[in-house]
């Protein structure tokens, strides 16, 4: 790609003032500005389809790679497109894997320690399709009020698609567990650039480790995994976020007690009870099951609709790590139950939508709560948290009638 | 001899019971250019050789206005934990050019 294109002040002179519009400024055609709306700013985002096999995608960083979904991808379906779904590196990445030399070392508390090539994991067991939501633990964290540090996401560091791959239990059992296993952890290709620099190692419980739709998945929407993605193989935990979901796995390792690698011990931690920003010195846990979201996707804060007629509103939502119960459109002081979509599994997006037979006036900071099976419901204020992480407030907009 | 060299193949065709269910081919990927654009400020040479080495100068300039301190403590983060070459004697530099830059008007930065 070319420099300009993602320069930041060329964009925003190319976005506010076209009419100084030079030679160099036309080859930004193809990308663009968003405004992810963060309380306070920095708002403004470059737009780009320059990395490949993505479409527009808003650029959060390009090294390691940052990129966010627009929130218009979310107004059909429920399923995000491979081109369109977010990227999230905490480290640079190979940027080339051959398949053939490929190894994933199964080791740790193993009766056999065993290095398996990507066939020798195809063969593992049955082949497994699961579509799921791969949420960042940080989604939405730039909309924090008050704000906190890390990368400023809008909603968009979230996707739902079809994950084909083995069961992590079939991948664990050609080594074999020794007494004691506990837990499981996963390394991938993406590596520090500094020496003695924590690398990005995950691990998970290992009731979860064996349940039937933990996979090490090589399949994205019927596509292999890109590299962006974690070519060639992906760890998913449906209902967890996807900090979880370690790509191009390299290093499946049995623990027999807690982890204390800097990742699960010291980072990715949310406050055990709620606190306010002003608390100190707070037991902390491990940030893990996604709680349930819902979203307008039809309309966008602000929009006009029109006096008198009737209103269709519709979107998404999530049960987060159980099923979509049900989602009620919200306002100040009424709520109305909206209708759900086909339901593609437990862990899968599903459409809501709601018709209103007459808008009679302006919709004051409205919103949609979403509520799962166990009873976990979307709140009315922020979870704050000084990493802000797993944000589920319900998310308010205002349409204006005329 | 012929027949029962077809034999084997026939028995090794059956041992390999079905097809491989993925054929995985090699993948690579060139990323796009990182262009290092920071705004104009006291300190900008010290952020551009202790900063954009490891990453965009992007992660800096998205965050939210945060104060002096917060800005040592995410340097100092930088320099303990990631092991970033950070030259300690920068750090004032560092800090003093974010500050400037988030006291810009978001679209000048």
């Amino acid at each position: 790609m070319n420099e300009t294109r993602l320069s930041r002040r060329a964009l925003i002179a190319g976005a506010g003032t076209a009419a100084l519009a030079a030679p160099a400024l036309a080859k930004l055609a193809a990308g663009g500005m968003i405004d992810l709306v963060l309380p306070g700013g920095p708002s403004l985002r470059p737009t780009t389809p320059a990395f490949p096999g993505k479409g527009e995608m808003i650029v959060q960083r390009i090294r390691p790679p940052l990129l966010e979904t627009p929130m218009e991808v979310f107004r059909e379906g429920i399923i995000t497109p491979n081109d369109r779904m977010f990227v999230r590196w905490n480290w640079d990445m190979p940027t080339q894997v051959k398949a053939a030399e490929h190894r994933v070392a199964v080791g740790g508390a193993v009766k056999n320690a065993v290095s398996l090539t990507l066939n020798d994991i195809a063969a593992a067991g049955e082949t497994v399709e699961v579509v799921a939501i791969n949420q960042c633990a940080g989604n939405g964290r730039g909309l924090s009020s008050p704000r906190v540090t890390g990368t400023q996401w809008g909603n968009g560091a979230m996707g739902c698609a079809k994950w084909t791959g083995v069961r992590l239990k079939d991948v664990l059992a050609k080594a074999g567990l020794a007494a004691g296993a506990r837990r499981v952890r996963f390394a991938g290709l993406d590596v520090p650039l500094t020496d003695g620099a924590p690398q990005f190692i995950k691990s998970i419980p290992m009731d979860i480790a064996l349940r039937d739709d933990v996979l090490v998945a090589w399949g994205m929407n019927d596509a292999p995994l890109s590299i962006l993605h974690g070519f060639p193989l992906r760890i998913v935990v449906p209902g967890w976020f996807s900090t979880y979901w370690v790509k191009m796995l390299s290093t499946i390792e049995v623990l027999t007690g807690e982890d204390d690698s800097y990742y699960v011990a010291d980072s990715y931690r949310i406050p055990a009870q709620p606190i306010t920003p002003e608390t100190k010195d707070f037991p902390t846990v491990p940030v893990t099951a996604m709680p349930p979201r819902a979203f307008i996707t039809s309309h966008g804060d602000g929009e006009v609709v029109a006096l008198g007629k009737p209103l269709v509103l519709d979107g998404i939502a999530m049960g987060g790590d159980a099923a979509l119960e049900r989602v009620d459109l919200v306002g100040k002081g009424w709520e109305i139950p909206c209708t759900l979509g086909p339901d593609e599994g437990p862990f899968a997006f599903r459409r809501w939508s709601v018709k209103l037979p007459q808008v009679a006036g302006d919709f004051e900071s409205i919103g949609v709560r979403a509520r799962n099976v166990n009873g976990a419901v979307q709140p009315e204020a922020l979870a704050w948290n000084p990493s802000g992480y797993a944000r589920n407030v319900i998310e308010r907009m205002t349409l204006r009638a005329q | 001899m012929r027949a029962a060299a077809a034999l084997i193949l026939a028995l090794a065709l059956a041992g390999c019971d079905s097809a491989p269910k993925v054929v995985f081919a090699d993948a690579s990927i060139t990323l796009p250019d990182d262009p290092i654009d920071l705004p104009e400020g006291p300190g900008r040479d010290a952020v551009i050789e202790n900063c954009t080495a490891c990453h965009s100068p992007s992660t800096m300039l998205q965050q939210p206005k945060v104060s002096a301190e917060k800005w040592e403590s995410i340097v100092g983060k930088m320099r303990k934990l990631y092991k970033a070459p950070v030259d300690e004697a920068a750090v004032p530099a560092i800090v003093a050019y974010m500050m400037h830059v988030q006291s810009l008007p978001e679209a000048s930065r």
